[in-house]
């Protein structure tokens, strides 16, 4: 792992500097020391070379089913209308080419697997047992030393973060952090939220691996599986999976995603007609697991039954979120290190982006404002330098919040004697007149009228702004760029890229708590923030299997890089057409809001109470179509 | 020097536990009179007994529904067996009185349904199966070779044939009992049973033909796992090696949940297709 390095996660209230975990932006937190530890003493012992045996599911983990054999399968009506939505040409888009498997996919893939251990050189400790498969190149790393599981607001992969430990015969791991991905790869959708307890268990050259997946989003209940692996002798010679993605398909307009509308996916049926299987059988999630499937589809009315699976059940409220919140809410501030000397503070509203160095530090929007004392405290404990400049990604208050305490508390060497001072409109931009005691704020001059037209205090709106695509600076060793994206949350965001860390702070472009929140009473609409998020999609490189790399903080969530991006990418675009077809189509917005256009998305994202709910997110699609088609 | 004074104590050490019995003393040592071994019951770690229902989450399509005549994608038949399988025909099963044909020892446990499994005596494990109403008996006490059981009256050519069962242990149990199993000792329950099946009467793999010949040795290890904060699931991992119609054995695993009522069973007879 390039990116791992001993990082600090801090607990930052009265007990700054107390609370100390080593972490890495991998998902890994290093072991707590634990000394006398006796060494856990395996039970069984898995190394070796090994193949999985593919007796069952040979389709699954060969070439692939077919749409809509999704039978065996706990999902609910969510995951259902993902995988019915699926086209499988998404997968030549450039940012799903080299996805890796997820977790529980991954031990049912085909290809080489290599399984050895970690030991304290020392002690001989048992520290880890690591899981590699060769299809994606996956390594599953379990720790066995006792650490614990990274917060809720660290980063996600597609092998998730493992702990193990021996029950009774068998090695026991539990799983979180897991990327979104395939459960099947016919679009059969795991989410970002699924945990896993995987069961290794040996009988001399085989072993059995019983995965259960449980995935609050697209599944009713926890999804069991088994996966047979036969030993080899020797070494395969057969390890790699290279990936780079390319143009595979030319010509397509960059806001293009691949998808079906609900109830016109056509290949629908093909799998029950080719199998001469009742239609409903495969889709009825869990349901189709159990004995007592048969029974059901004798006295189902299985044609018009099962038409209905294709589409949203009418008449339903939307489902909320079913996803941990990823925000911390107990009145502390967090410190998550990201890379090289740039820092994320989460606990505060949104999140705050820290990088320090020689100079004063530069601060990336401000937070609610309500733990500003902790903020600056935790800082504190980053660097002894003051704050020197703040940028600002929006105008929005849980961004903005903390400008006036973190101004207040910096200060910007570079301007006593300059003409900014001499020549600052006092009253306005104050600040500048007193340079060192106040930082410098930045932001796209959008920000600036927006807060001025609230009447926030001079003290609080950026002076040092721009208004053009692009604003730079080099700071504290690296390469500073702001670009401005205009209409898409509001008309004052910026993207905010560290170029030497390769950090992109999105504030509100791009979140993993919410819909996007298109304001468009401040000049936010659907087609600005899908340009904004491709814009964010056109700066990242993955470091491998199309995660990693670029680091992408969002305005609110959990750490991510350009996978998480593109599937929330992908998810405003298919909103966007579905939207779209029923405007076309002459349907009102009541109509619209019927339909449940985002029943599929609604579990993870969905809120039917609070600032930012479903409705207001598929009103403000509609409105930026229908009443500002025009929009830019 | 240090090095051999270590290496003798740890073969002492060793010599040691391994003389070790059950509670401290082996049976029939240390003056105190010959203890029968404990009962494969007793002996058990793993409590496989209840009422479990089938988890059809893998091969679906064949295993809820009856696949076309030669559709035998993931099978290791050899051109004997597929020659066999392209061959099936339901309708002469019938005729023969052959319906329980997908429902012999090698397919029974892939059949949706649910299981009941209970202590048929100490040494006999019995487990009953509503799809096909089956009862596998599987005997524990026996040398595990093939065929060193003298089957009992009507097991051996029976659909389920004969099956000697035993309790495979943790490596961590064994070492840290010296010789096995026994209550209050030791780490915590975990264990294997292995079941190895023979002189079954030849039956189909899947219900549309896939065949297993009287030749066929089926090799189980049956697992009580706990999940975390959720279920206790039965896995039964089996091997399917019949030197006639395969070419190499048949590797499949089977998930059970276990239920905490008798709701679902539903006995039904076999059926052809």
């Amino acid at each position: 792992m390039t990116n791992v390095r001993a990082s600090v996660y801090v607990c930052a209230s009265v007990c700054v500097g107390l609370a100390l975990i080593s972490a890495t932006l991998d998902g890994q937190q290093a072991a707590p020391g634990r000394p006398g530890a006796p060494p856990p003493a395996p039970v069984i012992d898995l190394s070796g070379y090994w193949t999985g045996v593919l007796h069952e599911d040979a389709y699954e983990r060969g070439a692939g089913n077919e749409i809509a054999d999704y039978g065996g399968f706990a999902l609910n009506e969510a995951g259902r209308l993902w995988a019915l939505s699926y086209d499988p040409s998404r997968v030549t888009l450039r940012h799903h080419q080299c996805e890796g498997y997820v977790a529980p996919y991954q031990m049912r893939s085909t290809g080489n697997f290599r399984i050895w251990e970690d030991r304290d050189p020392r002690t001989q400790r048992l520290m880890a047992i690591n899981v590699y498969g060769q299809t994606t190149e996956g390594l599953r790393t379990v720790w066995m030393d006792g650490r614990p599981h990274p917060p809720a607001w660290a980063p996600h992969t597609a092998r998730g973060f493992s702990t193990g430990r021996f029950v009774g015969n068998a090695l026991v791991v539990q799983t979180t952090h897991i990327k979104q991905g395939w459960v099947r790869r016919n679009g059969l959708p795991g989410s970002d939220q699924t945990t896993m307890t995987d069961f290794f268990l040996r009988n001399g050259d085989r072993i059995t691996n019983v995965t259960v997946a449980n995935d609050p989003v697209f599944f009713s209940e926890p999804q069991v599986r088994s996966n047979d692996f036969v030993r080899q002798p020797v070494d395969h010679g057969a390890w790699l999976y290279a990936c780079d993605d390319g143009e595979q398909i030319l010509d397509r307009a960059p806001d293009y995603v691949p998808h079906y509308l609900f109830g016109k996916q056509p290949f629908a049926r093909e799998f029950a007609q080719k199998y001469s299987l009742p239609l409903a059988a495969s889709l009825m999630g869990a349901a189709s697991i159990y004995p007592e499937l048969s029974a059901q589809l004798r006295t189902a009315n299985a044609g018009a039954d099962a038409d209905a699976l294709f589409s949203p059940a009418p008449g339903r409220p939307s489902e909320t979120s079913r996803a941990v919140n990823a925000e911390p809410r107990d009145g502390q501030v967090h410190i998550l290190p990201i890379r090289n000397n740039v820092y994320m503070l989460a606990g505060d509203g949104g999140n705050i982006v820290v990088q320090t160095g020689d100079q004063g530090a530069f601060v990336v929007d401000t937070g609610e404002g309500k733990l500003s004392d902790k903020v600056l405290a935790a800082i504190r404990t980053l660097t002894p330098k003051p704050i020197q400049f703040i940028a600002n990604t929006s105008f929005h208050a849980e961004h903005t919040g903390g400008n006036a305490t973190l101004g207040a508390a910096g200060q910007d060497p570079s301007l006593p004697g300059s003409f900014f001072v001499q020549s600052a409109p006092r009253g306005v931009t104050g600040f500048f007149a007193d340079p060192l005691s106040h930082a410098t704020m930045m932001g796209h001059n959008n920000v600036t009228v927006r807060m001025q037209a609230t009447g926030a205090p001079a003290s609080t709106v950026p002076a040092d702004t721009y208004l053009e695509e692009r604003r730079r600076k080099f700071h504290n060793g690296d390469a500073i760029e702001l670009f401005h994206q205009p209409n898409a949350s509001t008309d004052g965001d910026s993207l905010i890229h560290f170029r030497g860390a390769d950090v992109i702070v999105a504030g509100d472009i791009f979140t993993t708590t919410q819909y996007p929140f298109i304001d468009t009473k401040n000049g936010g609409t659907i087609q600005g923030l899908v340009r904004a998020l491709n814009a964010i999609l056109d700066r990242t490189v993955f470091r491998h299997q199309g995660e990693g790399g670029t680091y992408v903080v969002p305005g609110h969530g959990y750490l991510s890089d350009e996978h998480e991006v593109v599937e929330y990418r992908d998810m405003a675009v298919i909103v966007r057409d579905r939207v779209k077809a029923m405007v076309d189509a002459g349907a009102t917005l009541p109509q619209i809001q019927a339909a449940r256009l985002t029943a599929d998305y609604d579990t993870r994202y969905g809120a039917n109470a609070g600032p930012w709910t479903t409705a207001m997110f598929v009103q403000a699609v509609y409105d930026t179509l229908k009443v500002l088609p025009g929009a830019k | 020097m240090r090095g051999s004074a270590l290496l003798l104590i740890t073969v002492l050490t060793g010599v040691v536990t391994s003389a070790q019995g059950r509670g401290g003393a082996p049976p029939g040592r240390a003056g105190g009179p010959p203890t029968a071994p404990p009962s494969p019951r007793a002996a058990a770690l793993a409590d496989l007994t209840g009422q479990w229902v089938s988890l059809v989450t893998e091969d679906w399509r064949y295993r809820m529904f009856t696949a076309p005549k030669g559709d035998t994608v993931s099978v290791p038949l050899n051109p004997n067996g597929q020659k066999a399988a392209t061959a099936w025909d339901p309708a002469r099963d019938e005729a023969a009185g052959e319906q329980c044909k997908a429902f012999g020892a090698a397919g029974v446990m892939r059949m949706p349904g649910r299981l009941r499994v209970t202590w048929h005596d100490d040494t006999t494990l019995k487990i009953e199966t509503d799809a096909g109403t089956q009862t596998r008996l599987l005997r524990f006490g026996a040398p595990m070779a093939p065929g060193a059981l003298s089957a009992p009256p009507g097991e051996a050519g029976s659909w389920q044939g004969v099956s000697l069962a035993s309790w495979e242990y943790p490596r961590a149990s064994v070492a840290a009992r010296g010789v096995g199993p026994g209550p209050g000792t030791g780490p915590p329950p975990g264990g294997t049973m292995k079941v190895v099946t023979t002189q079954m009467r030849p039956g189909y793999l899947r219900r549309n033909g896939v065949p297993y010949s009287a030749n066929a040795v089926m090799t189980e290890y049956f697992d009580r796992l706990e999940v975390p904060g959720g279920d206790t699931l039965l896995v039964v991992a089996a091997e399917v090696a019949d030197p006639e119609y395969l070419g190499t054995p048949y590797w499949t695993s089977m998930q059970f949940k276990r239920q905490n009522d008798a709701s679902g069973w539903n006995p039904t007879p076999c059926a052809a297709r």
